[in-house]
């Protein structure tokens, strides 16, 4: 099985050479690590950013379903992952109702 | 660590040409990955793509590819699986491509059960050359060539292949990738002809103007339209009709393949077997 070797201490990372901004990965993590920024270089006026990379749970949604082979997820053995918390949820469903952008005045769910 | 997709790609042609959130991307990865588990040899895989934006399949897979003419990849996979019967030949094709053009191919491609695997991406539109309607888009949505509405009846490409005779019958969607990659997977270990159906989304052309502007409202519609073949079987027949069963819908192990017959043909002239007689055969009409 091939295998890419991941940058170190490094939860998921992305190739913005190659993300087309669909939102797909966005909508398909549970925990809200993933956002959408403006950018104002890129086609759709977007780009996708790890904003909360210590609340990855490794689910590797985002992954699978990343069309563009842009989004990476560490391996399970090499990196130990949080745990899918109330904040997290809250966090990503903030995401989702902004359209998939983190609302600027976001400060958590407390 | 992470799966390196990029040992099995075609770099220079990187980024993908297809749309943003493109099903066909991820149908792409689950096959890479479903290559990469069953451990096959680049040199033994040959994919072979036909027109449309599935045609570029082919394109940035690097195995040997054939990228060919218009629903025909059903005829040239036949003639790389005779030639080289010890190697995997995967068709990938889309709704207009394995199912209008290039029906005729696809169902003697069942009929003949040669061990190939058919990977149909269904988007439900003639996404490539912009929103025509295909034999799958659903009645009434709006299609450049029915701008009142759709009227032509769909069909569903799984019963069609079922009733053709390809022995391994499958469904699934590109929302849930790990279980297309298991199916893929299957359907390559599978001897005999392999019908994969792949309901995948087109919010350009085909939700653009039927209010799913985005890959995930796309994605949603087609996670409406689909259930489990568990679930399906349980349901009435008025609940079945607009719904689509998921899963392995048929799988043939008896039904002998057709380069295994090839076979008797060659030994047959070469004097290692006496001529091929209905006897041969338990199904004689």
């Amino acid at each position: 099985m091939s295998k890419m070797v991941a940058p170190t201490n490094t939860s998921v990372w992305v190739d913005t050479q190659r993300c087309k901004a669909c939102d797909i990965c966005v909508d398909a993590c549970p925990a809200g690590v993933l956002s959408m920024q403006q950018e104002a270089t890129s086609t759709l006026g977007a780009m996708i950013s790890v904003i909360t990379p210590e609340a990855c749970i490794g689910c590797n949604e985002c992954e699978l379903s990343c069309p563009d082979f842009a989004i990476f997820v560490a391996d399970r053995k090499e990196f130990k992952f949080a745990k899918l918390t109330d904040e997290s949820k809250a966090r990503q469903e903030a995401i989702i109702n902004n359209k998939f952008r983190l609302p600027t005045d976001y400060k958590g769910s407390n | 660590m992470a799966f390196n997709y990029d040992s099995y790609l075609r770099l220079e042609k990187m980024p993908t040409l297809w749309c943003w959130g493109c099903g066909d991307g991820v149908i792409l990865k689950a096959f890479i990955r479903a290559v990469d588990k069953l451990g096959i040899k680049k040199d033994d895989m040959c994919v072979v793509s036909g027109i449309g934006c599935s045609g570029r399949f082919s394109s940035y897979v690097d195995f040997n590819t054939v990228h060919t003419t218009h629903g025909r990849t059903v005829a040239y996979a036949t003639g790389i699986k005779l030639a080289n019967p010890d190697k995997h030949v995967v068709c990938v094709a889309g709704d207009g491509d394995a199912l209008a053009i290039g029906g005729n191919h696809t169902i003697h491609g069942c009929r003949r059960n040669i061990d190939i695997t058919m990977i149909v991406i269904n988007n439900f539109i003639y996404g490539l050359t912009n929103s025509q309607t295909s034999p799958t888009t659903p009645q009434g949505m709006w299609t450049v060539t029915q701008k009142a509405g759709n009227i032509d009846p769909t069909f569903d490409a799984c019963k069609l292949a079922i009733a053709s005779g390809a022995s391994f019958v499958g469904r699934e969607t590109v929302n849930a990738p790990r279980k297309m990659e298991k199916l893929i997977i299957q359907a390559i270990e599978h001897k005999g002809f392999s019908f994969v159906e792949i309901n995948s989304n087109c919010h350009i052309n085909l939700g653009r103007k039927n209010k799913m502007v985005s890959a995930m409202e796309n994605l949603d519609w087609i996670d409406s339209i689909t259930v489990s073949k568990k679930k399906y079987d349980t349901l009435s027949e008025e609940e079945q009709v607009n719904l689509l069963p998921l899963g392995i819908l048929k799988q043939d192990t008896v039904v002998r393949e057709y380069c295994d017959m090839y076979q008797d043909i060659i030994d047959a002239h070469q004097g290692k077997r006496a001529k091929i007689t209905q006897d041969d055969f338990t199904k004689k009409i």
